[in-house]
């Protein structure tokens, strides 16, 4: 079953001659649970297809549809909620609320659909991410891996359909890295969560299943890794 | 570009929108002081007229000596200093506001090589720049906005300030809010321009333009919406800001709950009656001698409005029915007018029954002194006629200070009074004039009286154009002070929400909706609200009872105090209103602002 479904989508900025054309007649699909790696240049438009991907941007066409629907057909006030239920974040820079804990940060989502957090889940989250330990910690608080663990914890807390990450090891050391990297794939297996990430590392690309290429908004499917 | 300094026009029409805060802020303190002394000038203008009409040769320095020359300017001067210390408030915020929003810009200028002292030069120099356009603007308004007064003054007010130039332009008006303009500028940007030249140069490289303080405690979310913790929590962490923003309210609600005293104490000193005569007609044998016809006559001048009269009789035996010794009572006759404006002016008791009174009835008000224990619809005789108490009057209105002595005082309809003494003369008969009614009338209404009786004319011992000009200054002053802590909120919100920018995007991106956003930073004015209300309320209001005493219930023994009840819901509505308005914008911004801004931390 494909969860993701990206069909002709294009993404032009500006018009006429100073007309940008960030993404051209896109279209792939993404399985339920698979890991998929979107590589590319700067400025080659992966970023931009993030966006409309997660909904946080608008296509000039074309269409996505998360877990069979169509986002952009939504009101903005529903896709904002369809979005917290159904779509995780991984940023570079964490983006992790200064004021609250790591585990009032991993309830975030879920408190702001005026729910009760699943406490066994929280705890096996907490556990899984080696942070029960710094729960009651705040961000400032903590070192840039345990930060970025927290926000795959706020990413995973609602079980959301589909999780994107856009360079989310950017600002994490090698060490730190490789065990970001090894927790999302696990998640992506325990949970089957399907992850779409963007990356620049060759190294971490090569242990997805898929890898999608970005080139001047074009993109090509570099094929599944480890078929 | 000749320097760098050129990139501050250039930056100035860049970010036209975002200044619009900062050049409002100036415009408004250029404009109330150009107004101030535009008004004050134009005050002593007025009186040198009136003064050149007695003596000719008059010189300004003869003026300076008057005693409006010697109060208004002072009083403009004091004014003008409380406006710069509030605008410095004001525009050092919005500057400060300004600031924060390009953290990043200054981080970049330091980063390609700006000293801190070029970015303090920078920074100073862009706030002198708006003067460009504030101060011409805040002029011209602050000048239109004195002809206004003028006008009101002139035409509405009328009494004394009927001579008052309408449509004059004062030098003073304009060098003081021109110089008041750039001094409050530039006092302003000092502390905000210190505050960018220590913006790291290491923000423009990181991407971290958010360089808040540490928080060392979370917030608390067991109880309330994430949304609206959160908001409480931005609020309360920032001790300093939280107390600002406390004092800033708590001092306006302060101002305006001893302001309110000082206006009952000037109601006290110049009571301002609906019945207040223009002139008066009293017959110089004394008693009711004073001819009803009369009356009708004067009615039917023109420019004459009402005419109304009291008859009066001293010394009347009485009887209550606890009582039944007989004791003293003066009665006094009021037409209907008269009556028609005691309940207008609210000056009976609770549980009177004014009604009763109209006609030839058998109920009368009294007024009694505080010992007294007649009550409403107490029956009592004079003579062998039975009268019902219907009302009670709050004070007396025929002795100086208001106290009720120890004779009783009944009032009753002029045909009732003609019933119980038989007197249908008038012991004095009372004329208001129509509002454009002049010296004209008053003549006729001279030659129309009879030489047997007293004419008076009352209109210059009317306090009504001071009563309005005292009011019109606390008012316009409360005005100000109420514009000060609405713009310290707008601009403390604003300040929050741009320093938080990036924080909100990133809120918004895993899921907090618009009307989620909007109670975050709802919740955070709001606290900051309700901190100053409750504060500027406990303060003002023992200030407000302390004050009381001391100017009224000292001097007037009939001043009864009450709490403050409708000056708090004004006080309420002006800091919810303020409040809204603060949080309207930023939310509005953030809202508009892309999600993926700075989101993804590129």
């Amino acid at each position: 079953m494909d969860i993701l479904k990206v069909e002709k989508v294009s993404k032009t900025y500006g018009s006429g001659e100073a007309a940008v054309h960030a993404l051209r007649n896109v279209s792939f699909t993404v399985p339920k649970g698979e890991f998929t790696v979107i590589v590319g240049e700067s400025g080659s438009g992966k970023s931009t297809l993030l966006n409309i991907i997660g909904a946080l941007d608008t296509p000039s066409a074309g269409r996505v549809y998360v877990d069979g629907k169509d986002i952009f057909k939504m009101k903005d006030q529903n896709r904002t909620v369809f979005r917290r239920r159904n779509i995780g974040f991984i940023f570079q820079s964490f983006n992790l609320i200064p004021e609250l804990t790591v585990e009032q940060n991993m309830m975030f989502p879920v408190l702001l659909d005026h729910q009760k957090p699943d406490r066994r889940y929280l705890e096996e989250l907490l556990g899984a991410l080696h942070l029960t330990e710094r729960r009651a910690h705040l961000p400032g608080q903590l070192s840039g891996g345990q930060q970025q663990r927290a926000a795959i914890g706020r990413a995973l807390i609602t079980r959301p359909a589909l999780i994107l990450a856009d360079e989310p090891t950017g600002n994490l050391d090698s060490r730190n890295t490789n065990e970001v990297i090894a927790l999302l794939k696990q998640a992506s297996r325990k949970y089957e969560q399907t992850i779409v990430m963007i990356t620049h590392s060759r190294s971490i690309a090569q242990t997805a299943d898929r890898i999608l290429q970005v080139s001047d908004g074009h993109l090509t499917d570099l094929g599944r890794c480890r078929e | 570009m000749k320097s760098y300094l050129s990139l501050i026009p250039i930056s100035a029409r860049m970010h036209r929108r975002q200044n619009r805060m900062t050049l409002s802020c100036i415009i408004f303190s250029v404009f109330l002081v150009t107004a101030i002394f535009t008004l004050a000038d134009m005050g002593i203008r007025m009186e040198r007229i009136r003064l050149l009409e007695k003596h000719e040769g008059l010189t300004m320095q003869d003026m300076a000596g008057t005693t409006m020359g010697q109060t208004l300017f002072p009083i403009a001067a004091l004014l003008s200093v409380l406006i710069l210390f509030a605008g410095v408030l004001m525009i050092s915020g919005s500057i400060n506001s300004n600031v924060a929003q390009r953290t990043r810009f200054f981080g970049m200028m330091r980063c390609i090589g700006m000293s801190k002292k070029q970015i303090i030069l920078f920074v100073r120099l862009e706030a002198l720049n708006w003067c460009r356009t504030a101060i011409p603007t805040g002029v011209v308004l602050g000048t239109a906005a004195s002809w206004a007064a003028c006008a009101g003054l002139r035409f509405l007010v009328r009494e004394e300030f009927s001579q008052i130039p309408l449509f004059g332009v004062s030098p003073t008006g304009i060098a003081s809010g021109s110089i008041m303009g750039v001094l409050t500028v530039l006092i302003a940007a000092g502390a905000p321009a210190r505050r960018a030249s220590r913006v790291s140069p290491v923000t423009a490289v990181s991407g971290n333009a958010y360089t808040s303080s540490p928080v060392h405690r979370a917030a608390g979310t067991r109880f309330l919406p994430i949304e609206t913790s959160l908001g409480i929590h931005h609020a309360v962490s920032a001790r300093k800001n939280l107390l600002l923003m406390t004092g800033s309210f708590a001092l306006s609600i302060i101002l305006f709950l001893s302001f309110s005293v000082l206006v009952d104490c000037v109601q006290y000193l110049m009571p301002q009656l609906s019945s207040t005569p223009d002139l008066h007609i009293s017959a110089d044998s004394g008693g009711n001698s004073v001819d009803g016809t009369l009356a009708e006559n004067l009615r039917h001048i023109d420019g004459v409005g009402q005419v109304y009269g009291r008859r009066s009789a001293f010394g009347l035996p009485m009887r209550t029915a606890e009582d039944a010794s007989v004791q003293s009572c003066d009665l006094i006759s009021f037409d209907e007018y008269d009556l028609d404006c005691l309940a207008k002016d609210g000056l009976l008791k609770r549980g009177s029954k004014i009604s009763k009174v109209y006609g030839d009835s058998g109920c009368v008000l009294a007024v009694l002194s505080e010992d007294s224990l007649l009550e409403p619809g107490d029956k009592i005789w004079i003579g062998e006629e039975e009268l019902e108490i219907a009302g009670l009057l709050k004070y007396d209105l025929f002795s100086s200070d208001g106290s009720a002595g120890d004779t009783v005082t009944l009032i009753a309809s002029g045909d009732t009074f003609t019933r119980l003494t038989g007197a249908s003369g008038y012991s004095l008969l009372m004329v208001q004039l129509d509002r454009n009614a002049g010296d004209e009338t008053v003549e006729k209404v001279r030659q129309a009286v009879p030489d047997q009786y007293a004419f008076h004319d009352d209109r210059g011992q009317s306090t009504a154009g001071t009563y309005t000009a005292f009011l019109f200054c606390v008012y316009g002053f409360l005005l100000i002070i109420a514009l000060v802590a609405a713009l310290n909120i707008i601009n403390s919100i604003s300040m929050s929400v741009s320093a938080r920018a990036e924080q909100y995007s990133a809120m918004r991106a895993v899921g907090m909706d618009e009307r989620q956003i909007a109670g975050m930073i709802a919740a955070e004015a709001f606290t900051y609200a309700c901190s100053g209300y409750a504060t500027g309320c406990a303060a003002g209001l023992l200030l407000h009872r302390s004050l009381y005493r001391i100017l009224i219930e000292t001097h007037f023994p009939q001043a009864a105090y009450a709490f403050p009840a409708a000056s708090l819901l004004i006080i309420l509505l002006f800091v919810a209103g303020s409040t809204a308005a603060a949080v309207y914008g930023p939310v509005k911004r953030v809202c508009q602002c892309s999600v993926i801004t700075g989101t993804w931390g590129q």
